[in-house]
């Protein structure tokens, strides 16, 4: 009986109708395959020119396929299509793209001069270097950039020159992280506060563009932002924290030769600034390049 | 008429392009220097169209002047969007959920309000952050995608890592050795806190419940009109064709990453544990998205309003594909309680195409679709589908019967097209291999096909249904009594439970 309905099964379903090699196509392949052009996966152009005469590599390909080419994603798996199948496709791809000439794949970011790109202030989320997962690239001027960690709540670092090159990550589903277009001139290892309780992430609201940064350490929610000091010169952070502490506040920054630190209050040490508790209900230190 | 009798004959009769007799397809267009790929959709009080795009930003679309506005900017692909009472939007995106306000009125959001950011990231690129769906509570209902071993961990991630796991973090996370570690890594992995889980806010955000887990790449959630919170998931390791599920608190939906993050859990690797113990534990999938032939990445489920297309589907579920020219209508049914469900097409060979992502609704009852691809198979752009109001033929209901099935047709079938109706039946095999073929697969005989005397319900007689097989009724060869075929022409039925 079993063998019965296994050979009605294969009757009905497997030699009534020849696969047609067109359809295969369309229904398995065509989603990332066009004839003249790579899109997600190469053109049949150029499937041509790698497997014409060789139907059983082919074959082996489609069934077992691995990742051949960088930033291209692995092919799943035609097993399901059957053999009988896949030599009709392959049969269609060899004759579709008979004489036909790949076309050269664009290249460079379509939009890096489009408005919303190149507007300053600009803020944007994206995979950073150096960073943690939840960071945050700032333009604060057309020369003065920094990336700010939502995940620990902390400037990571800052540079001049350009702002970034988010086209690594944009131009595919964000394997690669973006880049930075300029000079590092600034890093910190860690927060200033050198929080002894872990920093909640609050969001930030836009004041002229720029982001104010609110996070929560402990019972204190802390603001913090940034402007641009001139040409690239350097940048301005102010904070306010919420309550003031009652006890003087301690502030460790980077001990960095390339840079000078002054404030509105409190008072310096090398790179350490002491302030009173009242003072840090608002404060704004400078960073200058040297 | 002639021709169609014809045509159908000779079982030429694609008709192509018919949807376009009762649909209009109309790109709209795209907001100048915005790379068009579409993350997120929703609709405003208004009636204007909030669309979320890759690089972050949220414009709203209004349709009267066909303008676009800035809203937001700088988010990092955003996968979900919710508007709610007051106007503001809240967003999904990779590092959390946030809500966007305008408190100055100036036409653009002044606060990124986070509302909940509380789990994991490795960095890697296939954990993507899907949601809010909102229950009649208020409860948020959010789905975190696992990673890939396409790429490894980042150096930094965002909350804990779990030991559980052949690979230690140094492993995970080192591109040079990436190439020997990925495959004792697992085809995907969970192995910072919450990814393959549904997670349950409160309404304000504050309070999370781990809700679910199981998931894979869940690029679709939402209620159907019945309460019942869906998502769909993607073909892979795990996952024979891509599901849909209905899904329970606390239940485990197949893919085992995630189950290091339970609370109580044993310690052992996911990937070690017997498939048979794993099987017995998930819930079944409520349909099936057969691989290459209706959809190979499903994606956002909408509710069809009224208005927007006849009468006798308002209500029912919508859920858009990236991958293969169609959308999908879902027919509800329920065994015993049990939620399954019939998959049929919509917008097949439609001028709609490929890459289907989201979609929202317009006050004239028009059908916003965006796009997206992200590397994948897909596309670009926002279609605007738009029904004239005259009726056509098409499969309303499915209905699951002791010995075959019950269909209800919005128009009356000419008894004389039944003869070439076909029903097939396959199952899949749950295993950790990436994809599934089709397993047993028969042509049913079919015993009687009885028309009611008005045409409408075609009762179908297969014998007893098979539990766990995935049942396509072939209706491209059915014409009503008008000569017209029936648009959605086929349709897969999951058995879940087979009724006595």
């Amino acid at each position: 009986m079993k063998f019965f309905l296994a050979f009605l099964s294969l009757t009905t379903l497997g030699f009534a109708e020849k696969p047609d090699g067109a359809q295969l196509f369309t229904t398995n392949c065509s989603a990332c395959h066009m004839l003249d052009e790579m899109i997600v996966g190469p053109s049949l152009a150029e499937i041509r020119s790698i497997y014409n005469g060789k139907p059983d590599d082919f074959l082996k390909w489609c069934v077992k396929p691995s990742k051949k080419r960088p930033n291209v994603i692995e092919m799943p798996s035609m097993v399901h299509v059957g053999d009988e199948g896949l030599r009709e496709i392959y049969a269609h791809v060899m004759k579709v793209a008979d004489g036909v000439k790949v076309k050269e794949a664009k290249k460079g970011d379509p939009y890096v001069s489009s408005p919303v790109q190149t507007k300053r202030p600009q803020i944007q989320r994206i995979f950073m270097p150096n960073a943690g997962p939840a960071a945050v690239a700032v333009a604060l001027d057309s020369t003065m950039s920094l990336c700010w960690d939502a995940g620990e709540c902390r400037l990571r670092y800052s540079w001049n020159g350009g702002f970034i090159d988010g086209y690594p990550y944009w131009q595919g589903n964000g394997s690669s992280l973006a880049k930075v277009l300029g000079s590092i001139r600034y890093v910190e290892a860690r927060s200033p506060f050198e929080n002894a309780v872990e920093p909640k992430f609050a969001g930030y609201r836009i004041e002229k563009g720029l982001p104010v940064f609110k996070y929560q350490l402990g019972d204190r929610l802390i603001t913090e932002s940034f402007s641009a000091i001139a040409n690239g010169g350097g940048f301005n952070r102010s904070f306010t924290l919420t309550p003031t502490p009652s006890a003087p506040v301690v502030l460790n920054f980077p001990e960095d030769q390339k840079v000078a630190y002054t404030s509105d209050k409190g008072k310096w040490t090398g790179s350490t600034l002491t302030l009173k508790g009242a003072d840090t209900a608002a404060f704004t230190i400078n960073v200058t390049f040297k | 008429m002639k021709l169609r009798i014809l045509c159908s004959l000779l079982s030429l009769c694609t008709v192509a392009s018919a949807w376009t007799d009762y649909f209009s397809f109309d790109t709209i267009p795209n907001p100048a220097g915005i790379d068009p790929q579409v993350g997120a959709m929703d609709t405003m009080p208004d009636g204007r169209i909030a669309v979320a795009f890759h690089r972050g930003e949220v414009m709203f679309y209004n349709p009267t002047n066909q303008s676009w506005s800035l809203f937001a900017s700088g988010l990092q692909e955003p996968l979900g969007m919710l508007i709610e009472k007051d106007g503001s939007i809240l967003v999904m995106q990779r590092a959390e959920l946030t809500r966007l306000k305008d408190t100055d009125g100036d036409g653009s959001a002044d606060e990124y309000e986070t509302v909940f950011d509380d789990f994991g990231m490795s960095g890697n690129y296939h954990e993507f952050a899907y949601g809010p769906a909102k229950d009649a509570e208020g409860n948020l209902y959010i789905v975190l995608g696992i990673a890939s071993n396409g790429a490894s961990m980042a150096g930094e991630i965002r909350g804990e890592f779990s030991e559980v796991g052949e690979v230690d973090r140094e492993g995970m996370s080192d591109k040079k050795l990436w190439g020997k570690n990925k495959g004792k890594a697992g085809r995907m992995y969970a192995r910072v806190k919450w990814r393959g889980w549904v997670l349950k806010l409160s309404p304000d955000g504050k309070k999370m419940e781990p809700y679910a887990d199981g998931l894979r790449s869940p690029n679709g959630i939402g209620f159907d009109a019945k309460g019942r919170l869906l998502i769909t998931d993607n073909q892979g390791d795990w996952r024979p064709t891509s599901p849909l599920y209905d899904i329970k608190k606390d239940g485990f939906y197949g893919h085992p990453a995630s189950l290091v993050w339970r609370k109580d859990w044993d310690g052992r690797i996911p990937l070690k544990i017997p498939v048979p113990e794993l099987n017995k534990m998930q819930q079944p999938a409520a349909g099936y998205f057969p691989q290459g032939e209706l959809a190979n990445s499903p994606t956002w489920p909408v509710i069809l309003p009224e208005g927007a297309v006849p009468k006798g589907i308002a209500g029912q579920t919508l859920i858009g594909e990236m991958n293969q020219p169609t959308m999908i209508r879902v027919l509800d049914d329920e065994v015993d309680g049990v939620f399954q469900t019939g998959l049929v097409t919509m917008f097949d060979k439609s001028p709609l195409g490929i890459g289907s992502n989201r979609t929202a609704f317009g006050k004239d009852g028009s059908i916003y679709v965006g796009k997206t691809q992200l590397s994948w198979a897909g596309g670009k752009g926002i279609t605007r589908i738009k029904w004239n109001g005259k009726p056509y033929a098409e499969l309303e209901k499915i209905k699951a019967l002791p010995k075959g099935f019950e269909l209800i047709f919005s128009q009356a079938i000419d008894p004389a097209s039944l003869k070439k109706l076909t029903v097939k039946s396959h199952t899949y095999e749950y295993h950790q291999a990436y994809g599934a073929p089709k397993a047993d697969e028969q042509e049913l005989v079919l015993n009687s096909s009885v028309l009611s005397p008005d045409g409408l319900k075609l009762t179908l007689d297969i014998g007893p249904l098979k539990e766990n097989y995935l049942h396509l009724i072939d209706m491209s060869a059915l014409l009503t009594k008008d000569g017209s075929k029936i648009y959605g022409d086929k349709v897969w039925y999951q058995v879940v439970k087979a009724p006595k």
